[in-house]
């Protein structure tokens, strides 16, 4: 992986209508760096994939890829590969003619086009359906012919729109690892577009948090969840324990907070006085008072058995709950109704702004 | 023993109406090699002087050409008509598009008979007097419902996201337009474009109140002749479109199979 940036988006907006789908986007991307777009519906993260595809030209900013500024460039002059949720393969195309499509129609010879086909069909494991029709694959191989056919072309980057969501839980969960490995073979950038943390977390080299058209968050999956930058951050990636309360003081990047369960400290700059919410992962949660750390106490609402974990939810009293995550190997686990006390490191304990909503 | 019992009913109820549906067509075909001025079974040798005789009918190539004329160009313009409004329909944000749709297809379900005299007269009011206009006109109304209909389906079914697949592919707007849309929906064409050619090649009921005494469509010459003389030299011509209605088809078959333009596949 080099240092070069590959693409780079700078100041992208878009709007439809009154509303502002995308709001000065700012986003770089190393070459053959694997990066997820993750974002509830609506917080613009399709719509910046396609102004990079070119297929909706963003309003404001520009697109650079691979050194050349794209930004009014049509999708047909730009060299990008796009995997479509719906897969758009061709139906009247075969597998191979589907494959060869945009080799096709950049009139590259026929003897290049049949070894690009044969590549990339045997790099998606399709080799021997090339002269398969469309209408006779299962949904993972048509998914595979669509990724054989935006990787045949070589393009500088390879988009993907919800690739992996019409495909069921283990397939796909299987496609996440192969797909990685894939595109690391290839060393090709890529950008995923995506809903579901799993398939963020596992496929990408960075993780862009979206919402309401702007990135929240750029990090490595571990940091993104370690490391919240915000509250929607927070809420987005993974599970986590959420007590609302007030600021009374604090120092050097400590807040001392007024909670329901009692004083909590937190990472964080905040004035006295200041609403906020203080957070942390369950796995971070131990049963006992520990020294020098937050703790609370509550009732054992419920406690879910999930295999290698167990999910504990306490009720702390006045609306405010704790999450806890044990593993398999804690000695005993509490039952529901125990009364138990649990404590968190101060330094894995976050304070976000409370919003307004 | 039940199912065995049905099965056999069904095969022949099948095998029934389908011998009730074609045998017609047979009769007229054995009819028209018929070798004498009356068709009589069983046919004591075979002639085809029928055939020599269907080009020497009073007024038939007038009424052929007539009738080829006003066929292919109102399949024509329905075909370029429903195509676009279909995607106006299928695709745009149009207010009241369904019932634009609805009203397209209308005069389908409209009897032939009210819509001819409903023509004659609304005509005759705006002073449209011109008999081939009229009948082109006309025959627009009939035809442009068949194409407008089947084009609808099928862009109903076209993923538009086809079309942007094959830009991000290296295809112009266009070039993706004639690549994948074009091919993706010719069974379509085909089947709306036979539709509609048929429809207005044999159309009686709508022509009739349009036509005058030189200029006649070839179904309403030939009931003239019917009425006139009624000798094998109509069936020998119903035969010949008969031929010819099943070269269309075989060659619809040949280019895009006539399972997809029934719809059954895929």
């Amino acid at each position: 992986m080099s240092a070069a940036p590959h693409l780079v988006i700078s100041g992208v907006s878009k709007r439809f209508g009154a509303a502002t789908v995308l709001d000065r986007v700012d986003l770089t991307i190393r070459r053959g760096e694997l990066v997820t777009l993750l974002g509830p519906s609506g917080c613009g993260k399709t719509t910046l994939l396609r102004a990079i595809a070119g297929l909706a030209p963003p309003d404001g900013g520009t697109i650079a890829l691979a050194g050349r500024d794209v930004t009014h460039v049509p999708p047909h002059r730009r060299n990008v590969g796009v995997v479509f949720q719906s897969y758009a393969l061709f139906p009247h195309l075969t597998v191979a003619g589907n494959v060869a499509f945009g080799l096709k129609v950049r009139g590259a010879p026929k003897a290049e086009i049949d070894r690009a086909v044969e590549r990339a069909l045997s790099l998606v494991k399709l080799g021997h359906l090339g002269s398969r029709r469309i209408s006779a694959l299962s949904g993972g191989q048509q998914q595979r012919v669509a990724l054989a056919r935006a990787i045949a072309v070589e393009p500088d980057v390879l988009l993907f729109d919800e690739a992996l969501s019409a495909l069921d839980r283990k397939l796909r969960e299987e496609m996440q690892v192969e797909l990685r490995r894939l595109l690391q073979e290839v060393k090709a950038t890529a950008i995923f577009v995506t809903h579901d943390q799993d398939e963020a977390l596992t496929m990408s080299d960075r993780v862009a948090v979206m919402n309401k058209g702007r990135i929240e968050q750029l990090a490595e999956p571990r940091e993104l969840y370690a490391r919240p930058a915000s509250l929607f951050a927070l809420n987005f990636v993974g599970l986590s324990t959420r007590i609302a309360g007030q600021v009374v003081g604090g120092s050097n990047g400590t807040v001392e907070v007024v909670t329901p369960v009692g004083r909590l400290s937190a990472r964080g700059a905040f004035q006295p006085g200041a609403s906020v919410i203080v957070a942390t992962r369950p796995e971070q949660l131990r049963l006992g008072t520990g020294d020098g750390a937050n703790s609370a106490a509550g009732r054992v609402r419920s406690v879910v058995f999930q295999g290698s974990r167990t999910l504990v939810d306490v009720d702390a009293g006045a609306g405010a709950s704790l999450l806890a995550e044990l593993s398999g190997r804690e000695a005993e686990l509490p039952r529901v109704h125990d009364e138990v006390r649990f404590a968190w490191p101060v330094a894995e304990t976050f304070a976000f702004a409370a919003e307004a909503s | 023993m039940m199912t065995r019992t049905a099965i056999i009913i069904c095969w022949t109820l099948a095998i029934g109406l389908a011998l009730f549906l074609l045998l017609p067509l047979v009769v007229i075909a054995a009819a028209s090699f018929s070798p004498t001025p009356v068709f009589d079974l069983p046919l004591s040798g075979a002639s085809t002087r029928w055939y020599g005789r269907i080009g020497r009918l009073d007024g038939f190539w007038p009424s052929l050409s007539l009738s080829l004329q006003i066929a292919v160009l109102s399949t024509a313009l329905s075909l370029v008509a429903g195509t676009l409004a279909a995607i106006a329909i299928a695709r745009g944000r149009l207010p009241g598009a369904t019932a634009l749709g609805t009203l397209l297809v209308s005069p389908l379900m409209m009897p032939g008979l009210v819509l001819g005299i409903a023509l004659l007269q609304y005509f005759r009011m705006i002073g449209f007097t011109a008999t081939w206009s009229a009948l082109l006109v006309a025959h627009l109304v009939v035809t442009l419902p068949y194409v407008a209909r089947t084009m609808i389906a099928g862009l109903s079914r076209f993923d538009f996201t086809l079309i942007e697949a094959a830009r991000t592919l290296g295809c112009t707007y266009a070039g993706s337009v004639l690549r994948v849309m074009v091919p993706a929906l010719a069974p379509s064409f085909l089947i709306s474009g036979l539709f509609s050619l048929l429809a207005s090649f044999d159309n009686y009921p709508v022509s009739i109140f349009l036509t005058d005494v030189r200029s006649k469509t070839l179904p309403i010459r030939m009931l003239q002749y019917i009425e006139e003389a009624p000798d094998p030299t109509l069936a020998a011509l119903s035969t010949l479109i008969l031929a010819g209605t099943l070269v269309l088809l075989l060659i619809s078959d040949r280019l895009v199979g006539l399972h997809r333009m029934a719809g059954t596949a895929d």
